[in-house]
Order: structure tokens, then C-alpha cells, then sequence
């Protein structure tokens, strides 16, 4: 090739790479330059937006936002003898459920039990040993369960609990002795409402004879450590009591059971959970609220509340001073923990991801709860309803691996007790954003008097994590541990919260939380914020640009430095050969 | 409404909890042996709407549900056969499977068409367990379920009669997990219609995502590039010099 031909070559080269590289890579000298000399280039119209897709009320995967009470569950009613009181939310806890823990499930005719999916022994009520009319030996038996885990058939989640749209980490959590399946139906790949984050709260009374028995269902050793509930060490037979491996006993191997011995003297927000290697097991869900309630004459307690929130069925003492009862289980999750569980079938495998691959120090969480759903399907099941002038209180759990800067819209709430322990009165704080450290419970009382200082009046109020992470789910808002105070007002008959605002059907959208969808595109009607239509030319135009100045240079190294030898291979090729082949050669002639 | 006689002469969980009263240490526990509703979970009302010939029958010892040992599918003539297995549940019986936690001491079963099997279930775990089978004819079993479970170290006892086509069916244990980990078995019908996936020692696992997402980044795309530079660049190489 003549070098004539070689320059004309590396110019043709590099003036495709010039009209290649964008416009606005040139440096501004030579723009100006260009501008002076030749004016102004031709409009060049920007991408028109995407059109925007309809409302997600209007597509297939939109799921309905506030599910008929087709079995009558929100009612006030009287099962077994046991006064439920209605709840104002969309989805209420199972009443029948409700009924069997007040009396015990040994205390309940079948139906009850049927209803509720319980196992007859799942808490069972014996002796009452004070003579004051409720029971004090009680019997709890928990089993462990994983939602959204892995299957070796099927390429999604089973015992699916979605924790908000499309959001389905792994999960372990504790749930009270059931029967009969886990999931909805055979059909169905659903948990069973029984079956959900968070860990249920268990209530006990002040002074009951508490056995707490862990039924191991899971593929891993598990313990439980009763955080804050009075508990010895060792327990009558001289067996660890403290559900701590290393220094109280050894973990529940799968499918073995232990049982916990405790006489609780002190009533408070206690905290139950895992102790087996904390730093997964509490973060994948193995953990609850534990609450001692005061000792008072036919004090029939709420065994468990599932799901947290509401308490349809108040212990004597709390109804003697408070109008209404909230649990609040705060937590966090780390997606990249969660879906280890979803990554193999093998339980060696997930307990090498699990405890070994997985490093905490490195983590971040991305998911927010409230009584286990983030926002929007904290309206479901985990508003605060009240009424003017009540007066509610709120024991709140921060079960997460860092604090919550808890704020309530339109209150200022009162901390009652720290831990459990009660503050004395007069010195009690009032404040509006509260900090809640791991594992600290606080109880709140949420004044509803309009006073301009502990309430501003009737609405639709907010409570929400300040820490504004906490407001998102994987990032996108609104999201996470967003909670709302509802005045019954603004409740619509179906509980849910009349608002005001922005349509909500977006958030119920899977592809909402996945990044598909402009974040204001449901009142953006000239879709003035919609996305950018993309276009493959500018992302080639790089492409092509990075390419050709390879082989631009790739042909300039060759001539400069090689030599000659254009793009014939010939010579080199020969050369190769010549250096090995001969004694193949000589071998071949021989055979010749 | 429903069908006791049909739940009592099948021999399911008649055996009140006799034994349940040690592990309650004294407390009383009243004995639960109802028929007449199905353990079902209806979309849209309460399961007792539903009228059925199955049954249950539950204690503490765990429950049988739609045990049927005298009515025949319709398309049966005749009680081809009796059968009586014993199942038994257990961590044990995992063992030989190196990827499982749970398992039954048999993962498959074969029975003759139209025959009437009985299952002594035996769970000598601590934890519950069920052997649970599916596809059964709808009009005779409540859901096409046959259930039986078991409470950690208890036994229960259940008889069903299968329809006269050549079907593979499932039988597994539902608790969350327990399928999933080792619970999963067949019961083969006459020449059946083909093995079911993922059966320990039997059938291979039909998916699993791949843990090759946990193999960092620069692994796997300096493997892409090893086969990559292997083929472009040394295969030709290698073919011109054998020529």
C-alpha cells in the first residue's frame, strides 16, 4: 500500500470520528470558531416524551387497593364468648383468631380453631393460680417459617408475602402453632394471613407461669432471647433459658423443639427474637414485640396479635386508661440478605450465603416497615385510627439495624415508658420527632385533643421515619415506614383514609417500585415530566466512534512501527510456521 | 351435609389425645374430634357453605381430612385392591440426600388403579409434619385433597381410593419449606403419567436461579474473555498452522 493511500486512509478515519464525536465534546475555542465562521447549526428537535401509560388502575397487574371484607372480619362481634371489637382497617385481623388467643386454644370449640388455621396446642390456658379470674399458666407454641423462599420448580418466591407491590424478600419469621398448610389454598402460592411479617406480638399478663415452646419447622438452628422480659438464666431443670448460643444453650436443631420457662415480675414493651447468628437471623424477620401486661382481675389477654397494629382485644389495665391500643414494629431490611434464601435449594449453599458470604459491615437496607408492609400497604392494615379527644397509646418497637427519627404529622406525642420502664410523670417528654434506637421499645401516648400543642386537629396525619430513607422502598418514594394517624372522619366506609391529594393507584404498581414509572406521571396530564424517548443513534454514534479510532490507531501502530506489511498476515504467518512445524515435517516424511 | 360415616370407617384420627395429655403437663385439653367442616380457605366466604363428602377430624395429634375408604370414583366398579403403606417423616430419613433437611422414608409409591390405600403416617420428628396428595377427584375429596398430619412424634391413620387413569400423583408436606427441602414425593397410579420434577433420588430439580450471581463480576467476565481471545485470536492461529 502506498503511503499516499495510507495518509488518505487515517484522514478518511479520523474525520468520521470527528463527525462522530458529539457536538458538545468540542472544545469551546473550536466551537466558537465554528459559530464565528459558519453561524449558528439547525435546530435539532429533542426527543419527544414517552407517552404516558394509563393509570395502573386500568392494567392487568393492577391488584385491587382495598380488598372487600368478604368474610365479615371487620365488624365488632363476640366469638367464644369473647367481646372483638370492629376494626377500622381495610384488612383487620382474623377475629376468630382473635378469639382463640384471648381464650386459648384449648378453650375453643373446632370451629374457631378451623377458622383460624391455629393448631389446637398452639397456646394453650390453664390454671388461674392468683384466683382472680383469668388464667396465669400459659402455653405458647411458635413455629418458624420462610416467606418468599426459593423452590427447586418454580422461578418465583414461594409462600409469597409481599411486603409492597412486587417487593418479596426472603423472610424468617415466628408465628403461632398453625395446622393444615401454609399457603392460602393448594392453588394459591400466598402465605396464609397467620403467616406474615412481622413476628406476631405475644402478650402475656404480670406473674403468669409462661411457657414459651419453640417448634423448629425451619431448615436452621434457631433460638429464642427474650430482650427486657424478666427471665432466669437457668430454668427449673437447670437448662439455658436465655436463648443465646454461646453462653446459655445450644440451638434448636431443625425440627426439634425447646420450650422457655419465665414468671415475668415486671409488666412493660418487651422484645423477642433469634439469637443464632443475630446478624441475619434478627434481620431476616425473627424478631417481635413482648408485652407484660399489668396484673388485674379477669384480665383475659390477647395471646398474640398477628400482624401487629390494632389490638381488638385490650388487657384490663390499658383500657382503663386509654381509649385505644397500637403496636408499631419498625424494621429494616437489606434486600441482598433477603434473597439469599431465593438463590439455592441446598441448605449448606444458603447457609454459606447466609452466614459467610453475607458481610453486615457492608450492607444497606432497602426496605422500610411498618407491622411488616411498606407504604401504600401500610393503609391497609396499619393506620392509627381515632377519634377526637382520645386518648391512644402506642408501643412502638424499632426491630431495625439502625435508629428511626419516628415524626408524627400533627402531634406531639408523650413518652410514657423507655423500654418498658414508665418515666416518672412530671419530667415525661413531649415532642414531635422521636428517636428510637435498635431494639429500643418506647411507649407513646398520641393525645387526640385539639389543643394546637398535642393535637392541630382532625385529618389524615402522616407518621413517618424522618431519616428520609425511611420513606422510600429500595430508594423510590413515597415508600417504606410511612404510617398515618386517620381521625374517623376521613375514614371511608371501607377503612380506607380519604385523601386529598395525589391518585394513589401508581404506588399499588409493581413498576412503580421497579423504576418504570415517571414519578409524577399521575397528574402530570401534559406529561410534561414523562421520560426522554430514547434513541439508539447517539448511543451507536459512541460506539462506532470508539471503535473506528481503534482500528485508526491500530493502523497507524502497525505502519509506524512494524513496518510495511499492510494487512497481509502472510509473512508472519510463515514466519510461525517455519519456527515449529519442520519437525512435525520430517516425522510425516519419514511415515511417507 | 357432610359424610361422617365415610370419615369414621376411615379409620382417620380417631385416636383422641390420649397421648397429647403428658406433653400439656395437667392442662386440660378438650378433646376436638368435629366433623363436618372442611379445612378450607374459600375465596369469599366461610368454607361450611360448601357441601362435600370428605371431612376431617383433628386433635393434638394432628388431623386426617376427606379420608374416604367406601366411596369409589366414578369411574371405579370395584376396590381393585388394599394397600397399606407406613410413611414415615423425618430429618433422619434426609440424610442420604446431601441437599435436603426434611424427608420421607420412601419418596414414590405405585398402586394399582381403583385401589383403596391406607397410610399409617409416623412423624418421628418433634416438629409437625403432612402427607398431603393431590389431584384426587373433586366431587369425592373436599379441594381433590387427601391430608393427613402429624404432630411431632404421633402417628395418624388414613385411607383413600384412587380413580382408575394411568396419573402420577403429588405427595408432599406443606409447611413453608418442607416440600421444597425434601418433602416431595409421587404416588404412582397404574403406569402413571410421567415423574414429577425434583423428587429426592429420584427426579432432577426442574429450576433454580443460578448462585452464579454470588461469583464476583471480574470472575465471570474474565471467563467470558478467556473463551473469547481462545476462539478469536489462538483457534485460527492454530487451524493455519495445521495446514
Amino acid at each position: 500500500m502506498g503511503s499516499l493511500a495510507r495518509a488518505t486512509t487515517v484522514v478518511i478515519l479520523l474525520l468520521v470520528c470527528a463527525l462522530l464525536l458529539p457536538w458538545e465534546s468540542y472544545p469551546r475555542s473550536w466551537k466558537l470558531w465554528y459559530a464565528d465562521t459558519f453561524g449558528a447549526t439547525s435546530y435539532n428537535p429533542a426527543s419527544a416524551s414517552v407517552p404516558s401509560t394509563p393509570p395502573a388502575t386500568q392494567t392487568e397487574d393492577f391488584e385491587e387497593i382495598c380488598p372487600a371484607d368478604v368474610k365479615g372480619w371487620r365488624k365488632a362481634q363476640t366469638i367464644a364468648g369473647v367481646k372483638i371489637s370492629a376494626s377500622p382497617v381495610c384488612m383487620p385481623d382474623n377475629p376468630w383468631a382473635i378469639a382463640a388467643f384471648v381464650q386459648g386454644t384449648n378453650n375453643v370449640k373446632h370451629m374457631a380453631l378451623m377458622n383460624a388455621r391455629l393448631a389446637p396446642d398452639a397456646v394453650v390456658k390453664g390454671r388461674d393460680l392468683d384466683g382472680d379470674g383469668d388464667p396465669d399458666e400459659i402455653h405458647i407454641r411458635l413455629e418458624v417459617f420462610e416467606l418468599n423462599g426459593g423452590s427447586p420448580d418454580l422461578d418465583v418466591p414461594v409462600v409469597q408475602f409481599p411486603i409492597a407491590p412486587g417487593i418479596k424478600p426472603g423472610l424468617w419469621v415466628f408465628a403461632p402453632k398453625s395446622s393444615g398448610m401454609s399457603t392460602e389454598n393448594f392453588e394459591s402460592i400466598m402465605a396464609q394471613p397467620g403467616i406474615r411479617l412481622p413476628s406476631p406480638a405475644i402478650r402475656v399478663e404480670q406473674g403468669d407461669v409462661v411457657k414459651v415452646t419453640l417448634e423448629n419447622t425451619h431448615y436452621m438452628p434457631h433460638t429464642i432471647h427474650f430482650h427486657g422480659v424478666d427471665h432466669p438464666f437457668l430454668d427449673a431443670e437447670g437448662e439455658g433459658n436465655d436463648g443465646v448460643p454461646v453462653t446459655s444453650e445450644s440451638p434448636v436443631m431443625p425440627a426439634h423443639t425447646r420450650t422457655y420457662n419465665f414468671q415475668p415480675r415486671q409488666p412493660g414493651t418487651m422484645f423477642y427474637h433469634c439469637h443464632v447468628q443475630v446478624q441475619a437471623h434478627v434481620l431476616m424477620g425473627l424478631q417481635g414485640m413482648f408485652v407484660i401486661e399489668e396484673n388485674r382481675p379477669n384480665n383475659w389477654v390477647q395471646t398474640f396479635n398477628i400482624g401487629d397494629g390494632y389490638v381488638r382485644h385490650s388487657s384490663v389495665a390499658v383500657r382503663e386508661k386509654y381509649d385505644r391500643e397500637y403496636d408499631l414494629h419498625y424494621q429494616d431490611i437489606d434486600k441482598e440478605l433477603g434473597e439469599r434464601v431465593q438463590a439455592s435449594n441446598d441448605p449448606r449453599v444458603i447457609t454459606r450465603l447466609i452466614h459467610r458470604d453475607y458481610d453486615i459491615t457492608q450492607a444497606d437496607a432497602d426496605y422500610f416497615t411498618l407491622n411488616g408492609h411498606s407504604f401504600p400497604y401500610t393503609a391497609r392494615d396499619a393506620l392509627i385510627v381515632t377519634k377526637p379527644d382520645e386518648l391512644l397509646k402506642l408501643r412502638v418497637l424499632n426491630g431495625g439495624s439502625e435508629g428511626i427519627a419516628l415524626h408524627t404529622h400533627g402531634h406531639k406525642v408523650t413518652i410514657s415508658h423507655y423500654d418498658g420502664v414508665e418515666y416518672p410523670e412530671p419530667v415525661r417528654i413531649t415532642r414531635d420527632v422521636v428517636w428510637i434506637a435498635s431494639a429500643q421499645r418506647l411507649d407513646l401516648e398520641l393525645s387526640a385533643k385539639n389543643d394546637g400543642l398535642h393535637s392541630y386537629g382532625e385529618g389524615v396525619w402522616i407518621l413517618h421515619d424522618h431519616q428520609e430513607k425511611g420513606v422510600t422502598t429500595g430508594g423510590i418514594g413515597p415508600g417504606g415506614n410511612v404510617g398515618i394517624i386517620v381521625y374517623d372522619k376521613y375514614l371511608e366506609d371501607n377503612g380506607w383514609p380519604m385523601t386529598f391529594g395525589v391518585d394513589w393507584s401508581n404506588y399499588f404498581s409493581e413498576d412503580y417500585y421497579q423504576r418504570k414509572i415517571p414519578v409524577w406521571s399521575s397528574y402530570d396530564d401534559t406529561n410534561r415530566f414523562g421520560d426522554v424517548q430514547g434513541s439508539v443513534w447517539p448511543k451507536l454514534k459512541i460506539v462506532l466512534l470508539l471503535l473506528l479510532s481503534g482500528i485508526a490507531l491500530g493502523l497507524v501502530y502497525r505502519w509506524v512501527f512494524t513496518g510495511d506489511k499492510g494487512l497481509d498476515l502472510k509473512v508472519s504467518d510463515d514466519k510461525a510456521s517455519g519456527d515449529k512445524v519442520p519437525g512435525d515435517k520430517t516425522s510425516g516424511d519419514r511415515h511417507d | 351435609m357432610i359424610d361422617l360415616v365415610a370419615i369414621r370407617s376411615g379409620r382417620g384420627g380417631l385416636n383422641l389425645a390420649s397421648s397429647a395429655g403428658l406433653s400439656l403437663r395437667g392442662l386440660l385439653l378438650v378433646g376436638l374430634l368435629i366433623g363436618g367442616h372442611a379445612f378450607a380457605e374459600e375465596k369469599g366466604g366461610m368454607a361450611m357453605d360448601h357441601s362435600m363428602q370428605g371431612g376431617m377430624v383433628m386433635d393434638a395429634t394432628g388431623m386426617v381430612m376427606n379420608a374416604n375408604s367406601e366411596r369409589l370414583p366414578e369411574d371405579c366398579e370395584k376396590i381393585s385392591r388394599d394397600y397399606e403403606f407406613t410413611v414415615i417423616a423425618g430429618t433422619k430419613y434426609a440424610e442420604p440426600f446431601a441437599d435436603t433437611m426434611f424427608g420421607f422414608n420412601q419418596h414414590e409409591w405405585k398402586v394399582e388403579p381403583c385401589s383403596r390405600i391406607t397410610v399409617t403416617f409416623k412423624n418421628e420428628d418433634q416438629v409437625r409434619h403432612q402427607w398431603m396428595v393431590h389431584g384426587l377427584p373433586k366431587y369425592i375429596y373436599d379441594q381433590g385433597m387427601f391430608h393427613m398430619e402429624a404432630a411431632g412424634g404421633h402417628t395418624q391413620v388414613g385411607t383413600f381410593i384412587v380413580p382408575s387413569d394411568d396419573r402420577t400423583y403429588l405427595a408432599h408436606c406443606d409447611i413453608a419449606q418442607h416440600m421444597e427441602k425434601g418433602m416431595k414425593a409421587q404416588l404412582v397410579v397404574g403406569r402413571g403419567d410421567g415423574d414429577l420434577w425434583s423428587i429426592p433420588g429420584l427426579t432432577a430439580k426442574f429450576e433454580r436461579p443460578p448462585t452464579a450471581t454470588f461469583l464476583p463480576r471480574w470472575i465471570w467476565l474474565g471467563l467470558l474473555l478467556v473463551g473469547f481471545i481462545s476462539a478469536a485470536y489462538l483457534w485460527p492461529r492454530l487451524i493455519k498452522r495445521g495446514r
